[in-house]
């Protein structure tokens, strides 16, 4: 059962930073910074609970604040680049992210244990859950309550003007300027949006797992991160969340029967699906019909 | 610091250049492939390591000297390139540059795990040419298995360029990555090109992959997401589709990180290269050789 | 014309290396009238109306708008500032429908002076009657939920140029409107552009169907080589010796 629950805690992580990603996919971005405002939330989460014995919640809150904030002030200066300088621009700054956390020692004494980060070992003793009598199904819960409150804003603001203001930056920019649309505006906003996400992101990742280290924010993370979204499908939130079940779940977990053949499909499956499906799984074509299957009534007269 | 700390430390710069090289055909391989596609090829590091992996396994078949592991490796590389094409690139819709991205990072994991799979993950060791050689050069020693890295890299680069700018193929490659459709009404086939361009570009990054594999005299799955990450840095640097900027981008890359390693310690080195490149990226976007900032 | 014109072109160049494609060329356009402004293929014609609306800067000289100096200023704010436009090559948001092509471009100064929180978060419903009277003008009503990647060619024509009078322009910026249409479709457009111009908005007009300008502009500017060389009534830009000069080139050259 608890294989199971730790599963479900993964794939709501996974989906959060998926979700930090495609608020910048939407603007036609590809950002491998996630990871780095995922490890940016994860350490300042856990210096927070475990140095400044602060609650959980500020301290996610104020994880998900300095991410957001990093990834505006990144957004500035990277968002001048576009296509593959933007990918390069952004590698380099999730790496120098985790570079930094690889040389960053703060530590304090606690009776016989030294606490907080400590360079290339990383930090451990994350221990607010255990310390607070935390069962493994209430971290579980709070886990998709963030990550169903994270998707219902998300699916409300793709609802509103801002999704198709963000849809439209992302199609053509040049066009965008023209109908008056500031992308420069539009485009960092997305990428601080995705920051808070990534951070709080992050910070919940740094308090089940207990133990983070530098080398678990690299480039194979941020390359998940733009995964979910890409392979779900950029049409709404769902896609993000159906990838995230699908690789963590089917992939990684569900596969683990074929022993070590599991990774030779893994990356099979992505070429495979990317070659059937380029639009994503849950493409608007899909959604389309399953709203049709769902009501056919409304789409009938909306037609 | 005293003199033997500069000599040390310009000692150490100069087996970065010459390993540089191996940089420099990384990062040519991905500005042609750009040049011609306009899509990011992010297993090509990969697909260079397994190249030098295959010619490994040529080896232990067949008796024959070790220069040969280069001949192999070139070929397993072209060969890997044109595979890549057809799984990754022919049957995706162009307009859809996400697809693509995503599909070479599937490449990618693909590549890894098939060299995990078949060598349990184990880094095997990799034949070395001319390691016993060190030339002095007044106080410098340089190293022979890296002058003779350095060396090829030169010939494949010198080569390249023949390719490109002497023959009829590198004509219409250099067509189809300015005008793609008028090349298409002039009666060349991209599809041709591309299927070509890929293949070169396999050769160049197998015989960098066993460059690397002999300057390291080792190889590892673990190599290439490294290596991925510093042809991406070369080929930026030098400015997108600029081959003689690939080219010095490769070797000055190869050179700080050796001098920021001796200052600064292996610990921090890609740090600082990280945030050179990042400053670089954001202020000076079209390269070395760009006229001005390149914002328009 | 005692009143101010909306838009002035103040002595303008545009340099691309050594290529003149706009020197020095002085250009009013009094409000409320339809401008059309005609010219052999490359003689600077796309290149003014990209100056107007800021996609590269100036070489020399200044964009006035309304009396204000509008040449420093970015693309969209010039939009706010009431420069709307199409393109000569057709450049909709495909994957977004009909009226979230209008919906986006709701970005004039007065709209976005209104409640924040219902402009940006508001969701559809509230946009919606406004964008549904101007797809009805343009005879797109029904296709409203359709991805405009899926329209035909003249319902994109169209629907470009509903996108464009979405931000509420002062001037309103048509680039060969006219393009790859039929008889029929050029004389709705005709009638739209009347309209148009009748609701207040002034309209300068880049054109080859010379049947459509001599029809509705009221006034005509002629470049060749990036310099006017002519300005006036139809009647008189089509009895100027230099106009048919640059059209059909010199007598003795001929």
């Amino acid at each position: 059962m608890d294989f199971y629950l730790g599963l479900i805690q993964i794939i709501g992580v996974h989906t959060l930073l998926g979700l930090s990603a495609y608020c910048v996919l939407l603007t036609g971005q590809v950002s491998l910074a996630q990871a780095g405002f995922f490890a940016i939330g994860a350490y300042v989460a856990g210096i927070l609970t475990v140095l400044a014995q602060w609650p959980l919640i500020p301290a996610l809150a104020v994880a998900a604040v300095v991410s957001g904030a990093v990834a505006c002030a990144v957004g500035f200066p990277a968002l001048r680049v576009k296509g593959l300088m933007l990918v390069v621009a952004t590698v380099a700054f999730g790496e120098a992210v985790r570079l930094f956390f690889f040389n960053f020692t703060y530590q304090i004494q606690a009776g016989v244990l030294h606490l907080g980060p400590h360079g290339a070992e990383g930090f451990r003793q994350i221990r607010y859950f255990p310390q607070h009598g935390w069962s493994t199904l209430d971290v579980a819960l709070f886990i998709w309550t963030v990550v169903a409150l994270v998707m219902a804003g998300l699916w409300w603001l793709d609802h509103s003007r801002i999704g198709a203001v963000l849809r439209a930056v992302g199609e053509d920019e040049l066009a965008a300027q023209s109908v008056g649309i500031n992308i420069t505006a539009v485009k960092v906003s997305a990428m601080t949006v995705g920051g808070f996400i990534a951070g709080i992101g992050g910070g919940i990742f740094a308090h089940y797992t207990t133990h983070i280290e530098h080398a678990q924010f690299g480039v194979v993370l941020a390359t998940f991160a733009i995964a979910y979204p890409i392979l779900g499908g950029l049409s709404n939130v769902f896609g993000t969340l159906l990838a995230a079940v699908f690789i963590q779940g089917f992939l990684i977990e569900g596969l683990r029967f074929m022993g070590d053949w599991r990774n030779l499909l893994f990356g099979g499956l992505i070429v495979l699906a990317m070659n059937v499906r380029p639009r994503g799984l849950l493409d608007a074509g899909t959604t389309r019909a399953l709203r049709r299957l769902f009501a056919p009534r409304k789409e009938r007269s909306g037609a | 610091m005293d003199l033997l700390d500069l000599i040390d430390a310009v000692q150490s710069v100069a087996d970065g250049v010459l390993f540089g090289a191996t940089y420099s055909l990384l990062g040519i391989g991905f500005t042609l492939i750009f040049g011609v596609m306009h899509k990011i090829n992010l297993s090509y590091a990969a697909a260079s390591i397994g190249a030098a992996y295959a010619s490994l396994l040529v080896m232990s078949v067949v008796q024959a000297p070790a220069v040969l592991a280069f001949v192999a490796a070139a070929a397993a590389g072209g060969v890997i390139g044109g595979l890549v094409y057809l799984v990754g690139f022919r049957f995706i819709p162009l307009a859809n540059p996400l697809a693509t991205l995503m599909s070479t990072v599937g490449l990618l994991l693909l590549i890894d795990e098939i060299i995990v799979h078949a060598t349990d993950g184990v880094p095997l060791s990799y034949p070395a040419l001319f390691s016993d050689v060190i030339v002095q050069v007044g106080p410098f020693g340089l190293r022979g298995d890296l002058m003779f890295v350095f060396a090829l890299g030169c010939v494949c680069m010198v080569l390249l360029l023949l390719l490109l700018y002497r023959t009829r193929l590198g004509l219409a490659t250099r067509a189809v990555s300015q005008q793609p459709t008028a090349s298409l009404l002039c009666g060349i086939s991209t599809t041709r090109v591309n299927v070509l361009t890929f293949v070169i570009t396999g050769v160049v990054g197998g015989i960098a992959g066993a460059m690397t594999g002999a300057a390291i005299g080792m190889l590892s799955p673990l190599l290439s997401l490294p290596l991925t990450v510093k042809g991406l840095i070369v080929t930026v640097i030098g400015g997108l589709g600029s081959i003689p900027g690939a080219i010095i981008a490769g070797l000055i890359v190869g050179g700080l990180e050796n001098a920021f390693q001796f200052f600064r310690g292996v610990s921090e080195r890609d740090l600082y290269i990280m945030l050179l490149l990042f400053a670089f990226l954001v202020f000076r976007p079209g390269g070395i050789f760009a006229k001005s900032s390149g914002r328009d | 014309m005692l009143e101010l014109p909306v838009l002035e072109l103040k002595d303008v160049s545009k340099h691309f290396g050594g290529v003149r494609a706009v020197d020095g060329v002085d250009l009013g356009v009094a409000r409320g009238e339809i401008l059309a402004l005609i010219g052999p293929n490359g003689s600077g014609k796309s290149t003014i109306v990209n100056l107007i609306c800021g996609l590269f800067p100036l070489t020399a000289g200044r964009v006035v708008l309304d009396g204000v100096d509008i040449s420093g200023m970015p693309m969209h704010a010039r939009v706010t500032g009431g420069v709307a436009r199409t393109f000569q090559n057709i450049r909709l948001f495909g994957q977004l429908t009909v009226w979230q092509n209008l919906w986006v471009a709701q970005n004039s100064g007065e709209q976005r002076r209104q409640n924040f929180g219902r402009r940006w978060f508001g969701g559809s419903r509230g946009a919606r009657g406004e964008v549904e009277r101007t797809l009805e003008f343009f005879d797109l009503a029904h296709k409203s939920n359709e991805l405009a990647a899926n329209l035909a060619f003249g319902e994109q024509r169209r629907l470009e140029f509903a996108r464009a009078l979405s931000a509420k322009p002062a001037l309103l910026l048509l680039d060969e409107p006219a393009a790859g249409m039929n008889a029929e479709e050029i004389d709705q457009l005709d009638n739209r552009i009347r309209k148009v111009r009748d609701d207040g908005v002034t309209v300068l007009l880049i054109e080859h169907q010379m049947e459509l300008v001599m029809s509705i502009a009221d006034r005509i500017a002629v470049l060749n080589f990036g310099r006017k060389i002519a300005e006036g009534t139809p009647a008189e830009v089509q009895a100027s010796p230099l106009v048919r000069e640059a059209y059909l080139g010199t007598p003795e050259i001929a």
